[in-house]
């Protein structure tokens, strides 16, 4: 059996202006697998090619030679010599390179850590690596474990759950003030981008309805109908404050347009329940002091951007619990692994004794044609029973020993006693497409 | 023996919640909650036993009353866990149990022995200020996650803390339902103290601190409802209230195990 080994360069080890020339199309990526793989280069392989990595996994013989292999004929698209490329790459192997391959596919290797993307386009190499053919038990064992291990990342730590963007991290405080957002109104000041985006990841989370006000009556007209909300003329939007939860100020206006006095006057109007500014405009559009009235709360963009930061942060803290949850994973799959190497004996052995009880028990029935229903069944249970009694020991054995580490010995002299045609190999011998 | 299993679990299962708060491993939640129902099932064994012992409900001395208390705030504090799913509840409720049941030892004194006690109502009366004030536990508990919470939010440093507590508004709703839940059980039971101690001495107040300090506890909880319902007592400033009422609610119990009165020794 090959080595399992992960080669390439990323975001950390190379410079984007090399990562963009290697990230080819899928079309050239599946060439290079099924040409590596039918000159026996690669027993297995998958390349994942995206801006910020191009890495092979796969199993191969000498890692080191398939590694060379594949960025000559990367590189070679694009007019790179290996030298150029070599002194970029990593090479792991082995429990390391699982390591590598969960990391990744949880997005903890990420440059933005936690980014959802990185899953989708490990899972499209996968698929194209079997679309090519060149998917062998270890590369699919390993796969389908990588995408459980970033599913659990996902949903058992906040890795990715904390907002990067400023219009993501305002979402996210209100919902830190009001909970869920269904039913909660929005009073959008001025226009902007980075407001609207706000404003729509409100909506998106149930804030409705959303009212509009803007000097300009008909931009306001025009902003009201794009939110399927309401346009409020801005010499009344002070009032508007009243039934609204949220409010998002972004204009150019030189003076404060949200006093204190008028904030209590809202508060009180609405019964004291929370009211929060999101305050993105430059100068700032509300009060330095309405943060300091009680029950509302005032962000403006450094505010928001230093939230930002400090998620940035917890995302830190919860990459180390995510890693303790990957490397849990590595254990396991070495494991399996280990089963992957005994399972195609066990199942070629239990295949040959089945086929000897089927043709023995086909012999004896024929020469009792007179033999019931009852008979037959007794006979076929018989059967049945002696071949499942005579597997079981063997079965356990072969299992044990691949825990144990020694699985390759037991296979071969399975195999030898039982004269089982090449089991336990079939998939390094295995041919693309097949 | 029972009870120092009990207490140590509850130990175990503050630290343990705490040091979820601070660093989030799932292990110490589990940990946390475990303890804290294994330290509840030998608090109710120990109950139990107590009972037997002495032939009637452990309910009648002032540390008697307060580790029921701590048992029935243990049970509320494992179903608000479970009820509003906030993990990190345990790490607010448990060390204000944990501060009443250490306070424990200090006053364990004679019974209440006078003949007249021995009535059927004075069980009634104690049994529902104790489902009073053990959902005012959780009240108080809430409250301080309100204002840490709302004070994250209001400095806008973001520390662990923040991420790890709910929002204000599930904290607002957090408090208010303790309050309402533990607001008719305290009424009911205060009620049915001043009848019963009317027929008994005749006189409400007559030299009993504690009966005084309840009513002053009283009327600072029925402050925060009615302000709550009539007018817009809520967020910050029922937080403060619900430190204020359960700040007399120690003062009550104190006082009812220091001094001397009709409650007490």
């Amino acid at each position: 059996m090959g080595a399992l080994f992960v080669a390439g360069l990323s975001h950390h080890t190379a410079p984007v202006e090399v990562r963009e020339q290697l990230a080819l199309e899928g079309d050239k990526v599946r060439e290079i697998l099924v040409d590596l793989a039918g000159a026996g280069v690669l027993a297995e392989g998958m390349i994942l090619a995206t801006c910020n990595r191009v890495e092979v996994c796969g199993v191969a013989e000498v890692p080191g030679e398939a590694t060379r292999a594949i960025f000559t004929r990367l590189g070679g698209q694009r007019g790179f010599d290996l030298e150029a490329i070599e002194p970029l790459l990593y090479t792991k192997t082995e429990d390391e390179a699982v390591l590598h391959v969960f990391r990744v596919a949880a997005s903890l290797d990420s440059m933005i850590l936690g980014e959802p993307q990185i899953l989708g386009q490990v899972k499209d190499a996968f698929a194209l690596a079997q679309s090519a053919g060149t998917v062998g038990p270890v590369l699919h064992a390993l796969m389908s474990q990588a995408f459980g291990v970033a599913k659990k990342v996902r949903t058992e730590t906040e890795v990715g759950r904390l907002a990067v963007s400023v219009s993501f991290a305002a979402v996210e405080l209100a919902r830190k003030i009001f909970g869920s957002l269904e039913g909660k109104a929005v009073l959008l000041v001025g226009a902007g981008e980075m407001s609207e985006l706000a404003a729509r990841h409100l909506i998106d989370q149930g804030a409705h309805p959303v009212y509009v006000a803007n000097r300009t009556w008909s931009r306001a007209q025009d902003l009201a109908r794009t939110f399927a909300g309401i346009a409020v003329r801005f010499e009344d939007f002070v009032d508007t404050m009243g039934l609204v939860d949220i409010v998002i100020t972004s204009t150019a206006a030189p003076e404060p347009l949200v006093r204190v006095a008028a904030v209590r006057q809202a508060l009180h109007a609405r019964r004291e329940r929370p009211l929060f500014f999101i305050d993105i405009g430059v100068p700032r559009n509300v009060e330095a002091g309405v943060n300091g009235v009680g029950n509302a709360f005032c962000y403006d963009i450094d505010d928001l951007r230093s939230v930002v930061e400090a998620n940035l942060r917890e995302r830190q803290r919860e990459a180390h619990r995510a890693l303790a949850i990957v490397e849990r994973e590595v254990g396991r799959f070495a494991a399996r692994l280990a089963e992957l190497e005994v399972v195609p004996t066990i199942v070629s052995l239990r295949e040959k004794l089945e086929a000897i009880r089927r043709g023995e028990l086909d012999r004896a029935l024929g020469r009792l044609p007179a033999a019931d229903e009852e008979t037959r069944r007794v006979m076929e249970a018989l059967s049945q029973a002696i071949v499942n009694k005579v597997l079981h020991t063997p079965t356990v054995k072969l299992r044990d020993s691949s825990r144990a580490g020694h699985g390759a010995r037991f296979v071969e002299l399975v195999s030898e006693i039982f004269g089982l045609s090449g089991p336990g190999r079939r998939h390094d011998r295995e041919e693309p497409g097949q | 023996m029972l009870y120092d299993v009990a207490l140590t679990a509850y130990i175990v299962a503050t630290a343990a919640a705490l040091g979820y708060l601070l660093r989030r491993r799932d292990g110490l939640s589990r940990l946390s909650i475990l303890m804290t129902q294994l330290g509840w099932v030998c608090h109710t064994v120990a109950l139990v036993m107590r009972g037997v012992e002495l032939g009637r409900p452990p309910i009648v001395t002032l540390p008697e009353v307060v580790s029921v208390v701590i048992w029935v705030a243990v049970l509320l504090e494992l179903w608000a866990e479970w009820q509003y799913q906030v993990k990190v509840l345990g790490a607010f409720v448990l060390p204000v149990i944990l501060m009443l049941g250490l306070a424990l030892p200090t006053g364990l004194r004679a019974l209440v022995t006078e003949p007249s006690i021995r009535s059927a109502w004075i069980w009634v009366h104690v049994v529902l200020a104790l489902l009073g004030l053990a959902a005012l536990v959780l009240n108080f508990a809430g409250a301080v996650m309100y204002l840490l919470q709302e004070r994250q939010l209001k400095v806008k440093r973001p520390g662990r803390v923040y991420y790890r507590l709910p929002s204000l508004e599930t904290l607002d709703r957090f408090t208010f339902r303790t309050l309402t839940l533990g607001f008719p059980f305290l009424t009911a039971g205060l009620l049915l103290g001043i009848l019963w101690a009317n027929a008994a001495w005749g006189s409400v107040f007559a030299f009993d601190p504690v009966a005084f300090l309840s009513v002053a506890m009283w009327v600072v909880y029925a402050a925060t409802l009615s302000g709550r319902a009539l007018g817009a007592w809520r967020g910050r400033r029922a937080a403060y209230f619900a430190i204020v009422g359960f700040c007399t609610l120690l003062l009550t119990l104190g006082v009812g195990v220091l001094i001397q009165g009709r409650h007490g020794s």
